[in-house]
């Protein structure tokens, strides 16, 4: 059967494809926010005073930069799954707590995001000149004011080409959910090419998404760039 | 659940982790090293004056770093199988039959553009003047390329690669979903006989261990061969102000992250 | 993504129920559907197939609503332990070994099967002996696998995650030999005519394959249980699973008394 046929007739995958591609998306801005602000979080952590706080936050990107991403899927797809049915059965048993593998997905890669994240944040955070912190405090605004108004936004700066490629990691990490039977672009595509025998035709056709969502993001990026900084030289 | 640490599985399965953690090994070890291999042809073709190697360098490196390495798994492995006779006809499917060369296949290419782009980057970083000193001396082209822009680009392409070596490890784990039975391939057929979940927990140290063991090993090396370019303790560079560190590598370091 | 919200939201709420008996009014069904024609995914994104059709039955008979999730077969008794759905009708054969982890209703089907082969491969013995070197492959987690694993020690077996992915590979040369269901694999040479033959049919031995496909629960649903067995039951008499059948296929599945 010819390739459009297969694509865009009346029995075609396309659709599906693009629903796929849909739920991608979808997956990685569900797990971008949380990512990248729990990576900042780390990032202050690490910066603390305390030892204690310190060492959890090492341990924590040490563990998630350190093991495949597909195998912190399944452990958190797993594992948190065990430790819900755990927590259930002591609080209310009968009920059941079930975890979505869209949810467990966006988990796991909020997970992966914000262990490499937080050293984008760290190399931002010592890039903020001391002087920045004291005048905010000689201006009277208070330690949370100060930080949202006047480090973060310098923040942003210094972290966005580092996130931005983070972004891009994180795109493309979706597809690893194709293995939890999440219609996802990939699983879509896996879908159709088991179907009719036509690999190179859907997986091509695939790739040729994720490319253009790359290129996308790579022109935003670029676009927020130039505007981040716009007024320094 | 099992218990946490229940060692009775680690004796009957023990085994089956460390023949998945050789093929784990192997694969990573081909894939990075072709990869390496190619880097630089490709790092020069997209850096060359001529628009055909250069536009189509950046298509090959776009490709590589734009989609996931997964979607690039199953192209290879299932699109092989799609066109064997063709690749019979050029006698060729042998390689592509087995899953242990279709991922080899499929890592190195990707890697080769990840790598491309960390020694195009490091090549870059080469200030012009010294390479106009080095021809102001006289030095032909090999020589300068040889002992001054080399030496000074590998010291800044070190760090990134070895996150690159990290990256290729982890990445391997995908091979087990084309039936290759590398460390993943061989937790997940454990889970599947034994429900155990601990298994997970055990690969994730063997795998941790080797990421650990191999940034160490890295730090080591670059601390080694930078040491001359790192501030000296002693009265008069305080007072003077020693001279530049290596250029920054963060940049570099984040870019050779993705898969 | 909203109605996952919502969907979750009130799937939470109808299980608030109080500890104890549970009045069943929605029943979540796990499936790998990539097994044709037993259960796969349409253009359209839906999971279709006989067992489809066939759980939809049971549930009428049982008076209540089934929703079906895609599930990897690997993980799909985990899946199921860990209470993401309630039943698994999936072609899962009721071996001991499984017995010992969930709780089986009646069987409700039977099929050989089979050692299959690229057409022109016409060596007909499948002994350990005739087929030493050859590569062989099947589904990973299945009764196949478990046979392979018995009769064939030492050899290089192939696993692959996806129900009929072992006969892509046949077909493309990867593979010399499979080991699947006879009418997964007659519905795949349907799709692909020309590119294998099936050999023969393996006798069930019963601690490898058990007596036939049932539905899989978890260990503490025997009410479900009993409502599992009642339809199967009426379903089986009342022409309901012949007219399913004959809808999908030309041979009798049912399994033999």
């Amino acid at each position: 059967m010819p390739a459009l046929e297969l694509l865009f007739g009346t029995n075609g995958w396309g659709p599906l494809l693009l629903k796929g591609a849909g739920i991608t998306i979808l997956l990685a801005l569900a797990s971008a926010p949380f990512g990248f602000g729990a990576g900042l979080l780390l990032a202050l952590m690490n910066l603390s005073g305390s030892r204690v706080l310190r060492g959890a936050c090492t341990a924590f990107t040490t563990l998630f930069r350190g093991i495949p991403d597909l195998l912190s899927l399944f452990i958190v797809y797993f594992g948190l799954q065990a430790a819900l049915n755990w927590i259930a059965s002591r609080v209310a048993p009968g009920q059941a707590f079930t975890m979505d593998a869209f949810v467990a997905g966006a988990l796991s890669l909020s997970v992966v995001v914000a262990a490499y994240s937080s050293e984008v944040w760290v190399a931002a955070l010592h890039a903020v000149p001391r002087h920045q912190h004291e005048a905010a405090h000689a201006l009277g605004l208070g330690r949370w004011r100060a930080f949202r108004l006047v480090i973060l936004p310098q923040l942003g700066r210094v972290a966005l080409p580092g996130l931005g490629n983070i972004w891009t990691i994180l795109l493309k990490d979706t597809s690893l959910i194709s293995t939890l039977a999440v219609s996802d672009l990939l699983r879509a595509a896996s879908e159709a090419s088991r179907s009719t025998q036509r690999p190179m035709l859907f997986y091509g056709a695939a790739a040729m998404i994720y490319l253009f969502f790359s290129i996308v993001s790579g022109g935003m990026q670029s676009v927020l760039e130039r505007r981040a900084n716009r007024g320094y030289a | 659940m099992g218990g946490w640490l229940d060692l009775s599985m680690i004796e009957a399965n023990g085994w089956r982790l460390l023949a998945g953690l050789e093929i784990t090994v192997e694969v990573v070890a081909i894939s990075c090293s072709i990869g390496f291999v190619l880097s630089y042809p490709i790092a020069l073709m997209r850096m060359a004056r001529n628009p055909v190697p250069r536009t189509l360098s950046l298509c090959y490196v776009t490709f590589f770093r734009g989609t996931p390495l997964l979607c690039q798994l199953y192209l290879v492995y299932y699109g092989a199988g799609e066109i064997r006779p063709f690749l019979t006809s050029l006698g060729l499917w042998w390689f592509f039959r087995q899953a242990f060369y279709c991922c080899v296949f499929a890592f190195s290419l990707n890697t080769a553009a990840y790598q491309a782009e960390i020694v195009r980057g490091a090549l870059l970083s080469v200030s012009r003047g010294q390479i106009e000193a080095a021809q102001a001396l006289g030095l032909s082209r090999y020589r300068v390329a040889r002992h001054v822009v080399f030496p000074q680009a590998l010291l800044v392409a070190l760090r990134p690669l070895g996150n690159e070596l990290i990256s290729i490890i982890k990445a391997s784990a995908l091979a087990a979903i084309v039936t290759l039975l590398d460390l993943m391939g061989q937790t997940r057929l454990i889970f599947a006989r034994t429900f155990d979940f601990s298994i997970y927990l055990y690969a994730a140290l063997i795998y941790l261990a080797m990421t650990a063991l191999i940034a160490r090993v890295w730090n080591l090396v670059e601390r080694r061969l930078t040491r001359h370019l790192r501030k000296r303790a002693d009265p008069v560079s305080r007072a003077v102000g020693a001279p530049g560190t290596a250029p920054s590598p963060t940049e570099l370091s984040t870019a050779s992250q993705a898969r | 993504m909203y109605r996952r919200i919502i969907a979750g939201a009130l799937l939470a709420l109808s299980l608030a129920s109080p500890a104890g008996a549970k009045e069943w009014t929605t029943v979540r069904i796990g499936v790998d559907a990539t097994y044709p024609p037993f259960e796969s995914v349409n253009p359209q994104g839906q999971i279709v197939g006989f067992e489809i059709d066939y759980a939809n039955a049971l549930c009428a008979t049982m008076h209540v609503t089934c929703t079906f999730q895609n599930q990897d077969w690997d993980g799909i008794i985990p899946a199921l332990l860990g209470e993401k759905f309630d039943a698994v009708i999936s072609s899962m054969n009721e071996t001991p070994a499984r017995a010992k982890r969930v709780l089986f209703s009646d069987v409700y089907y039977a099929t050989p099967p089979v050692w299959v082969t690229t057409a022109d491969n016409k060596n007909d013995d499948v002994s350990p002996a005739a087929l030493k070197g050859k590569t062989i492959g099947t589904q990973s987690s299945t009764t196949f696998a478990n046979y392979l694993d018995k009769y064939f020690k030492g050899f290089d077996v192939k696993l692959y995650p996806g129900g009929d992915e072992p006969l892509a590979d046949l077909a493309n040369g990867r593979l010399d030999y499979v080991v699947l269901d006879l009418l997964v694999t007659e519905k795949f040479i349907e799709k692909n005519p020309g590119c294998c033959r099936i050999i023969s049919k393996i006798d069930r031995d019963p601690d490898v394959f058990g007596p036939g496909v049932g539905v899989a629960m978890r260990p503490g649903d025997t009410d479900l249980k009993e409502m599992f067995d009642k339809a199967i039951h009426q379903v089986a008499t009342d022409g309901t699973f012949d007219r399913l059948q004959k809808k999908y296929f030309t041979v009798d599945i049912s399994p033999k008394k």
